[in-house]
């Protein structure tokens, strides 16, 4: 009986998870590998536990000119991040998607001086990203255009 | 299929494989992708890197050293005339407030808009200044010296390597009060196009002409932009001369240090010596070399203290026709209504911002 009961329950929930898979789907069109305008590099957005989080993947030039080794985040204020490596570094955090091909709720990170900017994003069509990081208002901002990027088709 | 196997295939297993992936993610995967549909269009950044902070919000206190304060007597003077001092006196006092509010209208990556307001005062306080004896000194000791203005810059990106720059300015000068405004036909117009481009990630330089009253009187002037940080991102520059040239140095993220000149002016008409329609003006100009800090406070609230000394450029009176401007530029002849001359003095600038890194 006591197997039953739960058993139940986890038949529930994944009843639960199916009906609530719309608009689960449409929130993960924002899963996938995507490069900024200024084409420096290529940031991978997965979803955890329910929120969209995006790393650094790819650097156009991956070496610091200066050290000549792997770039790390030297701009980040915390003096315990200054050597992390830059590749693998999560700049996108915290989105949650509010439907209507928007998420919010997050915070962008601007390597190259240390800030963390609010942060909204929208899908303008599937393979196109708006995302304006901004100080507190919206007004206070600036927006970029991202674009979508796919493994190589085999020919 | 036990329940404990059941409930950890369900939930735990995909908790496993994210942190397995995250150890073990091969990046090189990533070095051969192809667009999904189409490639962007890269515009070259209005900033680069190690850029002083952009000031959104800006509200400061200027202040300077006492100095003596000479003029002439007014009459019409050829403009290299020389000249007597028919008033003069100590200047005890002279400052006042300067806010600064720079909006974005439109912020993309392929065009910035900004729109923009300022206001600034200046205060003199002038021991002898009788009205009857000194009508100069006394009609600036009488009301403080106001800017007002609206100006607007559109940074216009041609591709990911050039780019465009046009400024717009209105100001509204002279010693009015909010209840006592003169003719807004007053307003004086600046503008600056430039043409520039930015080679890599530290340097952007633009070439372009301005119509500015930085020196007092109405000018028409070149303008070279040289904007520069070092690979260490230590050392650099921001210069757009001749309205301002500074080298800096970032003592780390939250500190930069910079030492140059500004050149600041402007022409204010001056409602007491303003008679039958024509307008009354101050042609002021002055330079000042300084050193200035900026430091981080809090979030992206910084501090702003210069000191440096205000070294008089130009302090001359002009009378405008039915308050119709004139250009003199460096060889007019038009007559100059009167002189005066203002000794050197030590300032200080102390300023809160609200700004963009």
């Amino acid at each position: 009986m006591k197997k039953f009961k739960i058993l139940s329950i986890i038949l529930g929930g994944l009843f639960l998870f199916t009906s609530m898979s719309y608009k689960t789907d449409e929130g993960d069109k924002l899963i996938g590998v995507w490069e900024p305008s200024n084409k420096k590099a290529k940031i991978k957005i997965d979803k955890i536990s329910g929120k969209y989080y995006g790393k650094i993947v790819w650097l156009r030039e991956p070496i610091d000119p200066v050290t000549k080794k792997p770039k790390t985040d030297k701009n980040n204020p915390d003096e315990s991040l200054k050597n992390v490596p830059l590749k693998g570094f999560r700049m996108l955090k915290d989105f949650v998607y509010k439907g209507d091909g928007e998420w919010a709720d997050g915070t962008i990170y601007d390597p190259q001086n240390g800030s963390t900017y609010n942060c909204v994003i929208k899908l303008r069509d599937d393979n196109t990203l708006d995302i304006r990081g901004y100080i507190g208002l919206k007004t206070f901002g600036r927006t970029d255009v991202w674009k979508r990027l796919v493994m190589k088709k085999k020919k | 299929m036990n329940l404990k196997a059941l409930m950890f295939s369900l939930f735990l297993l995909p908790l496993v494989t994210v942190a397995q992936e995250e150890e073990e993610e091969d990046y090189s995967m990533y070095d051969d992708l192809e667009y999904a549909d189409e490639s962007s269009t890269t515009f070259v950044s209005p900033k680069i890197i190690g850029l002083s902070p952009n000031r959104f919000i800006n509200v400061a206190w200027d202040v300077q050293s006492p100095y003596t304060m000479n003029a002439s007597e007014i009459n019409d003077y050829a403009p290299d005339a020389s000249w007597t001092t028919n008033e003069s006196s100590n200047v005890s006092y002279t400052g006042g407030l300067r806010l600064n509010a720079n909006i974005p209208v439109v912020s993309r990556n392929n065009i910035v808009w900004q729109m923009g307001a300022n206001y600034m005062n200046t205060n003199f306080s002038i021991d002898e200044a009788d009205p009857s004896n000194d009508p100069i000194l006394s009609e600036l000791n009488r009301h403080s010296l106001s800017t007002g203005g609206l100006f607007t810059t559109v940074f216009k990106p041609i591709n990911d390597k050039q780019f465009l720059i046009f400024q717009g300015q209105a100001d509204y000068n002279g010693n009015y009060t909010f209840s006592d405004f003169h003719s807004l036909g007053l307003t004086k117009y600046s503008a600056a196009v430039l043409w520039g481009k930015s080679p890599h990630d530290r340097l952007q330089w633009a070439i372009g002409a301005s119509r500015t009253y930085r020196v007092g009187e109405l000018n028409y002037v070149p303008i070279v932009m040289y904007n520069w940080t070092s690979k260490r991102e230590k050392w650099g520059t921001e210069i757009l001369f001749p309205a301002r040239a500074h080298g800096k140095y970032w003592v780390n993220k939250s500190s930069l240090i910079m030492f140059g000149y500004e050149l600041e002016g402007g022409s204010y008409h001056l409602s007491g010596l303003s008679n039958n329609g024509n307008s009354f003006e101050l042609r002021r100009g002055e330079v000042r070399p300084r050193i200035e800090w900026n430091r981080k406070l809090v979030g992206f609230f910084w501090l702003n203290a210069q000191l440096g000394a205000r070294i008089n450029y130009g302090f001359a009176y002009d009378e405008l026709e039915n308050g119709k401007e004139f250009f003199r530029g460096f060889v007019g002849d038009d007559e100059i209504k009167a002189f005066s001359s203002l000794g050197t003095s030590l300032y200080g600038l102390v300023g809160i911002s609200f700004v963009s890194l």
